[in-house]
């Protein structure tokens, strides 16, 4: 009877515990419907502290301008752009997740898709304060827009990289967002239908577009899913590879590499995933949901993990190889003696970036290791650390020592406002995501349950009976009917 | 039609009239205030309600009103237009910059009725044009808030002194007469050298008034050396320019020894390479420590500082003086010696040799030595003797005696702060409070000053009427460009009124020159021109060697050192201390330390492993120095420590002119410390040199803000580029092959075409092509050009703490990289000063990276920067592999959108002078021609776009051409040695095309095999040493060759509009 099958006897069920529908939507809804509990408050209120420091740092770069970071006339860059090349490099994992795998057709994804878009969405809200908020003359900032103005011949500079992060960007959110809020109209229409006070009736009703469930609705919805995937999947790639080409068409030594699309994305998914893992070890425990993320979810992201682990591991090697290869003295210098040279001023952040990116997460080759929770949870912190220290490396130890020894410069350490400002896009972030956590699904409720009666324990279980029945006792259970 | 009566309300039915009244007035109710009765508002009995809303309604009024500050701008128009003035127009009054001995016929420019800028002087055949730093900086001293501003009388009661204000000058001149007359004892005018002859004449006709001159530095060892060989007390004329060969024993001459402006010229002459026929003087250059004109030596030979007698007399006997040669037990020096005086005798009468020494026996050794070589009558000329530098040591020391045993009854003080600068200053302050009557007439609060009795300052030179004779028949004139901002006077005409000749020094001025000069047209041209130059008559006198013997037995007596020898030096932005207050020359990066706001001791790297001084990289990245204490006898001073290469062992070097005090600013104030009093007398003359230091690493760190922190070259390619003279003899070509072969390169990967070797179109530069380049061979490294530039420009300073953070502003900076022995670092086999600033690429990597187009390209080559329009993304200044591009970094020029914005306490504190410049007097310095730059926007070198503008504006007015040389550059007019050069490249007759042709050889582009296309050429540095560097044979160069065609082949595929570029580089 394997023929009945949908798919391999070894892969564990993705939705555990045995669960019909009127289940998972009660599991799922029950963080939404009742009062926040005290964990909740607690942390939702250090996060909103957290915001609140970030705003005043904020405020007091703008009002006495960039001098109140210790960036200087060598380093023009550094946590500034750093940080936005992170929360942009971990705002691909959502959309990836949704986007990518749901074109392949990975029904694990839908487990964790929800929460990753979710992520996705704000971190790029979170990445896009830094490019804004790092403009000497932030009032001006409209001027990166091609607005038809009075200004005359003036225009935007289309060969600037700069003005393709905009472009860039924007796509990316408007998209990544558009695809989070067609994904959740199913389940708001749910949340809607179950509503019992007014407010959340007006307010998820509202929310849900007047969703009704016809097959006509399902069938656009559907349809846009996959229209927005097909959007998204390009997107996942030029996001951060345009981001990449900020460095990669500049002249800078370190940065001047065409490795840098490749290995930027790759980069991406590898920190999107770790943050990912962050969350949701943390979520599913939070929120009683570890019968939706399974281990078996963290088990196949720490593999993606390992896989874009060692891409960017090989990309890392490539640089050095090329630099060596290429007989350049500047990126020779740049790669051998800035980063490499553990004597030099900022040795260190290489070997860190090294040690968090490349060789930590080969442990994942173990499945014992990628089936623990505590070294997940580890590993995906170690992980953000350490790629945060890659753009830190490639910015810094780049322009930090260019062309002329006459400009260089290593008095660059942050200030307070310049970590204040980091801290409070994790208030922004982590704010974002308690409130979305109280008032959305975190898990995709519609699509959890597409999958149910594939990869659901219970279906599991009732195909592990069917397969142990002879034809004859199929037919008997199943048959007689015909029989009469 | 309808008779029918519309209407809308019932009392326009019912009350017309009434309703007609209360629509006309639209307030109509009556104000509603209780117990009015018509008694008018005051009266109204106010009940408790009413107050309440009349409080809370001025309370929030009052709030609102102080809240929202709006800045006030001031801008003043004419009421009725000067004649002869059109506003936003330039004029340029000759007027002189005398300072510390300097002469410097120099021209103001001024604009709407302020002297903006200072620029040499083209008529001068001294200067040549040319002008130093502190020059260039000395417009800003007009501004300077912490002027004297009024005459005042000091009063000491007790411990309490108190300045008050004297309100007329009539006032206190009978103040300052009744004192004088009541004063028994003698009348000292106690002054700098005074090289003004009218001066000198009011001084001559003073009744019983003993003069004494005083310099901070003092020459007198030359003087009374001089004057003992039979010169009389005179200091020569030196032409560095006819010198083959010069020896320098510690004279700084490039930078601060004498008159350096003229020696940079002369000097600058003799070593212009001709490339058909490269010849060059010969520059050796024995010193303690690594100073400026060391720097550029070709030959250089470290010793300690007391073995410069020893020195001189063995250079003596080695080049056939008749003195017995003493041992000098260094191998080096003893090898150097004998190649020196071989050389120096093979150049009989084209030779110099100039001694820094303030000891008259050594100096009467280098008079031997000079007239052993043949230098009197052909590189020193003793007719035109100079005028400066009179002060003899012993005077002050007689006269701080006689003030002492209170012989002195009256003391007037101009020009020269003893106080500061004298070796026993306190001795002096005692001494001065025994004088009865005290006077000062310095322009600023000073030292000295603030201890007189009576302040009657005088007018800054920018505001004066005067005279300066440089040498004789060299006379300049100093001539008002602004109405004193002060209540001032010019100290003549206190001396003039005080022997009784009631008479305005501008009257007696110009009666005076009208009558020398035989017309006052004659006059008025001359001031127009700014100077008359006669032929000397004064008597050259004749060499006597009489003296030689006992200075020689004296000089063997002199006691070797031992232990650290410290040397008292100057640097060329501060001097003797005189302009310290000025914000310009403090920010000034030093030549060779590159450090900013102090002075700090100058130690070799072996006496920083004696002190345990680790030069680790910590040493080198971090602006954190350690500290160190001298110790001389029973003074002690706390200094922090920078480590220079090609310093001797044994010496340290501290620079004269910091540790202010209070009054005199807050820019100078607590800038470093006072080291004059370390300087010793030997019983004749100042010795600025000291043996027996002790040196103490007191563990401690302290900052010094330094604008460049790495040293070495780390084999960076196509950045400077220098070569022996013997080198390149024998391979001229190594440059332009190297060139070659990078183009080559180029075009091979780009199928020889230039069009497809890049993504970017040409710029079309259908006109002008603007060009610099920099002759490195000339450049001495003297920094006009960036005190230039910044007044020029109004860049800012951003102080002591902004530098540390490096965020310094210099649009221009001069690189410098120390070339050292691998095997021991303190022998330096060069310095390298290379002056970089934007190189207005045509290839520009900062044009396209600008989101906003903010920095693009002009038709004219000039990369140009559109500051409204930036935001400060900084990226450009990433991008720029120069990194010449500098951010506002925080409101340096109180030109930010949010007013007032300079309060930052947390971080980034900002100094306080950036108070000061922000001051609105200092601000009068600004050139109204550029935009000060707010906060947040990048700024650069614009290669003056805006002097450009106005010469093109005026050759169209003139309806000509624009002429070569019409349109000059600030740095360029600047500089003293013509190491500049600007003009349009596409103009074939320019002398920037002329040059570049010229100097194929030595030309390069900095880092171009970026492709970036710079417009600045480099001439490479050439080194007058018999040193070949061997050139590998570079056989892959032959080979590209053989593949691509020889060079005139890979230059006609180019198109036309490269063509032109290339041929001309």
């Amino acid at each position: 009877m394997s023929l009945l099958r949908y798919e391999s006897q070894v892969r564990p069920p993705l939705v555990e515990g045995e669960k019909n529908y009127h289940q998972v939507t009660e599991d799922i809804c029950r963080p939404v419907e009742t009062r926040p509990t005290k964990a909740w408050w607690i942390g939702f209120i250090i996060s909103v502290a957290f915001l609140a420091f970030g705003i005043l740092s904020v405020t007091v770069e703008v009002i006495y301008g960039t001098g109140q970071w210790n960036l200087n006339k060598t380093v023009g860059w550094g946590w500034d752009i750093t940080n936005f090349v992170w929360w942009i490099g971990i705002g691909h994992a959502g959309t990836l997740i949704s986007a990518i795998l749901l074109l392949f057709r990975q029904g694990w994804r839908t487990g964790v898709n929800r929460a990753a878009e979710a992520m996705t969405i704000f971190a790029v809200i979170c990445a896009g304060q830094f490019p804004i908020w790092h403009m000497g003359r932030v009032w001006n900032a409209f001027f990166v827009l091609p607005y038809p103005n009075t200004r005359g011949p003036l225009w935007v500079n289309f060969n600037s990289p700069l003005l393709w992060d905009v472009f860039a960007i924007s796509t990316y959110f408007t998209v990544s967002l558009l695809f989070w809020y067609s994904g959740l109209l199913p389940d708001l229409a749910t949340l809607r239908d179950r509503a019992k006070k007014k407010w959340r009736k007006v307010f998820y009703g509202a929310a849900a577009f007047g969703w009704t469930g016809s097959t006509k609705h399902w069938q656009r919805h559907e349809a846009l899913s996959l229209v927005l995937a097909g959007l998204s999947t390009p997107l996942v790639l030029s996001v951060h590879t345009i981001v990449s080409f900020d460095f990669a068409t500049s002249v800078v030594p370190g940065w001047h590499t065409t490795i840098f699309p490749p290995y930027f994305v790759a980069g991406a998914i590898f920190s999107g995933f770790a943050m990912v893992q962050t969350l949701l070890v943390v979520t599913r425990k939070v929120l009683g949901l570890e019968e939706y993320i399974t281990i078996e979810h963290i088990d196949v992201m720490n593999k993606v993990i390992v896989l874009t682990g060692s891409i960017v591991g090989i990309a890392y090697l490539t640089e050095l190889f090329m630099a060596w290869y290429s007989v350049v003295p500047y990126e020779n210098f740049a790669f051998f003696q800035n980063r490499l040279n553990l004597n030099s001023p900022y040795g260190w952040s290489y070997w860190i970036m090294m040690g968090c990116n490349v060789l930590s997460p080969q442990i994942f080759w173990i499945k014992k290791m990628r089936r623990s929770l505590e070294l997940t949870f580890f590993m995906s912190v170690l992980i953000n650390i350490g790629m945060w220290f890659e753009r830190f490396v490639i910015i810094v130890t780049s322009v930090y020592r260019d062309y002329l020894p006459s400009a260089w410069s290593t008095y660059y350490r942050p200030t307070i406002w310049e970590v204040g400002f980091y801290l409070g896009t994790f208030g922004l972030f982590f704010t974002c995501y308690f409130l979305f956590s109280k008032f959305f699904p975190v898990i995709a409720l519609a699509e959890i349950k597409h999958i149910l009666k594939k990869n659901g324990a219970a279906y599991k279980k009732k195909m592990d009976e069917l397969e142990h029945e002879s034809v004859d006792e199929f037919g008997q259970k199943h048959g007689h009917d015909h029989g009469a | 039609m309808s008779q029918n009566k519309y209407w809308q309300g019932f009392g326009e039915v019912n009350d017309p009239d009434n309703l007609k009244k209360l629509s006309q007035d639209e307030f109509q109710e009556e104000l509603p205030f209780e117990g009015f009765d018509d008694k008018g508002l005051i009266d109204a009995k106010a009940p408790r309600r009413d107050f309440l809303k009349y409080l809370g309604f001025s309370t929030v009024a009052a709030t609102l009103a102080a809240g929202c500050k709006v800045p006030v701008r001031k801008a003043i128009p004419y009421a009725n237009k000067p004649e002869n003035l059109i506003p936003g127009v330039a004029k340029y009054y000759a007027t002189t910059y005398v300072q510390d001995g300097n002469v410097i016929p120099v021209v103001a420019k001024v604009r709407d009725g302020r002297p903006i800028k200072i620029e040499g002087n083209d008529l001068s055949t001294l200067t040549g044009g040319g002008t130093s730093a502190r020059a260039q900086a000395s417009v800003l001293d007009l501004y300077d808030m912490y002027r004297a501003k009024f005459p005042l009388h000091r009063t000491v009661k007790g411990d309490e002194v108190k300045f008050e204000e004297v309100p007329k000058f009539e006032q206190i001149d009978k103040m300052v007469s009744d004192a004088i007359i009541a004063a028994s004892g003698s009348i000292v005018l106690l002054t700098s050298t005074i090289v003004s002859p009218t001066t000198l004449d009011i001084i001559g006709k003073f009744p019983n008034l003993k003069h004494v001159q005083y310099d901070g530095v003092s020459y007198s060892g030359m003087l009374l050396a001089n004057e003992a060989s039979g010169f009389g007390r005179k200091i020569p004329s030196y032409d560095f320019g006819a010198a083959k060969v010069i020896v320098s024993l510690g004279a700084d001459f490039l930078g601060t020894w004498l008159t350096p402006v003229e020696f940079s010229r002369g000097y600058s002459r003799g070593r212009k390479i001709d490339e058909k026929n490269p010849v060059m003087s010969k520059h050796y250059h024995f010193e303690g420590h690594l100073s400026m004109t060391g720097a550029n030596a070709d030959e250089r030979f470290t010793h300690r500082p007391s073995e410069v007698g020893n020195l001189a007399l063995a250079l003596l006997a080695a080049v056939g003086g008749s003195v017995a040669a003493p041992s000098i037990t260094d191998d080096k020096l003893k090898k150097a010696i004998d190649k020196v005086a071989a050389n120096l005798k093979a150049h009989n009468g084209e030779a110099l040799v100039v001694c820094g020494s303030n000891d008259k026996n050594i100096q009467i050794v280098v008079n031997a030595i000079n007239s052993a070589i043949g230098a009197y009558g052909k590189t020193i000329d003793w007719s035109k003797p100079l005028n400066s530098f009179m002060g003899i040591d012993s005077e002050l020391n007689d006269l701080v005696s006689q003030m002492e045993t209170g012989q002195v009854g009256t003391l007037l003080i101009y020009g020269t702060n003893p106080v500061y600068s004298y070796n026993d200053a306190e001795r002096f302050k005692a001494a001065l409070k025994k004088v009865k009557v005290s006077v000062s007439f310095n322009e600023k609060m000073d030292e000295t000053t603030e201890l007189c009795e009576y302040i009657i300052p005088s007018h800054h030179y920018l505001e004066s009427w005067g005279d300066a004779e440089a040498k004789p028949g060299y006379t300049s004139f100093i001539q008002p460009t602004i109405y004193p901002l002060f209540k001032t006077r010019p100290f003549q005409t206190s001396l003039l009124l005080w022997s009784g000749n009631p008479k305005e020094y501008e009257t007696f001025f110009k009666e005076y020159w009208t009558a020398k000069l035989g017309s006052a047209e004659v006059f008025n041209k001359a001031l127009q021109n700014g100077l008359v130059e006669t032929v000397s008559v004064a008597s050259a006198g004749s060499y006597n060697n009489g003296a030689v013997p006992a200075a020689a037995s004296a000089i063997s007596t002199y006691s070797k050192g031992t232990g650290a020898e410290l040397v008292l030096y100057q640097k060329v932005s501060i001097g003797t201390g005189s302009q310290a207050g000025n914000p310009w020359l403090q920010e000034l990066p030093d030549p060779v330390s590159k450090a900013t706001w102090d002075n700090y001791v100058m130690i070799s790297m072996t006496k920083a492993k004696e002190l345990g001084i680790q030069l680790d990289s910590d040493y080198e990245y971090y602006p954190e120095k350690p500290v160190v204490e001298l110790t001389i006898g029973k003074n002690k001073v706390e200094l922090p420590v920078l480590v220079i290469p090609g310093m001797n062992a044994d010496t340290i070097a501290v620079a004269v002119g910091y540790g202010r005090n209070e009054a005199s600013g807050v820019t100078a104030a607590g800038v470093g410390k006072n080291v004059y009093s370390l300087a010793t007398n030997n019983g004749t003359t100042v010795d600025y040199y000291v043996t027996g230091v002790t040196v103490t690493n007191l563990n401690k760190k302290y900052k010094i803000a330094q604008t460049q922190k790495h040293n070495s070259y780390e084999d960076r390619k196509e950045v400077i580029r220098e070569t022996t003279l013997a080198t390149f003899k024998k391979y001229p070509d190594v440059i332009p092959e190297y060139r070659e072969e990078l183009q080559n390169d180029y075009y091979n990967n780009a199928n020889g075409s230039f069009r497809e070797a890049t993504l970017y179109p040409q710029h079309d530069q259908p006109g002008i092509k603007w060009g610099m380049s920099v002759d490195m061979n000339s450049c001495t490294g003297c920094s006009a050009c960036i005190v230039a530039c910044h007044a020029e420009n109004n860049v800012s300073v951003v102080g002591k703490r902004e530098v540390l953070r490096y965020h310094d502003m210099h649009w221009l900076r001069i690189d410098r990289y120390f070339i050292s022995d691998e095997k021991n670092p303190d022998e330096l086999k060069g310095v390298v000063f290379q002056p970089m600033m934007c190189q207005h690429c045509d290839n520009a990597p900062c044009e396209n990276v600008c989101p906003v187009a903010a920095t693009n390209h002009s038709s004219e080559g000039i990369n140009q920067m559109t500051y409204n329009r930036c935001i400060g993304t900084r990226y450009c200044a990433n991008n720029c592999p120069f990194k010449v591009r500098r951010f506002n970094w925080a409101d340096y020029n109180g030109a930010d959108s949010f007013p007032d914005n300079q309060d930052q306490q947390l971080v980034g504190k900002l100094d306080r002078v950036v108070g000061q410049m922000n001051d609105d007097l200092t601000r009068m310095v600004l050139n109204p021609d550029v935009t000060v730059r707010s906060r947040g926007v990048i700024e650069k070198c614009s290669f003056c776009v805006q002097k450009l503008q106005a010469a093109k504006l005026t050759a169209k007015k003139e309806n000509r051409m624009l002429a070569d040389g019409d349109a000059k550059t600030a740095c360029q007019m600047a500089c003293a040695t013509g190491a500049i050069v600007f003009g349009n490249v596409h103009d074939k007759e320019s002398r920037i095309t002329k040059m570049r042709e010229d100097n194929k050889q030595r030309g390069y582009y900095v880092l171009e095999q970026l492709h970036v296309l710079p417009n600045v050429t480099y001439f490479a540095k050439v080194r007058n040493t018999d040193e070949l560097i061997e050139v590998e044979h570079k056989e892959g160069g032959t080979e590209v060759h053989n593949e691509t065609g020889n060079a005139a082949d890979s230059a006609a595929k180019l198109p036309t509009g490269v063509t032109t570029q290339e041929a001309q580089q």
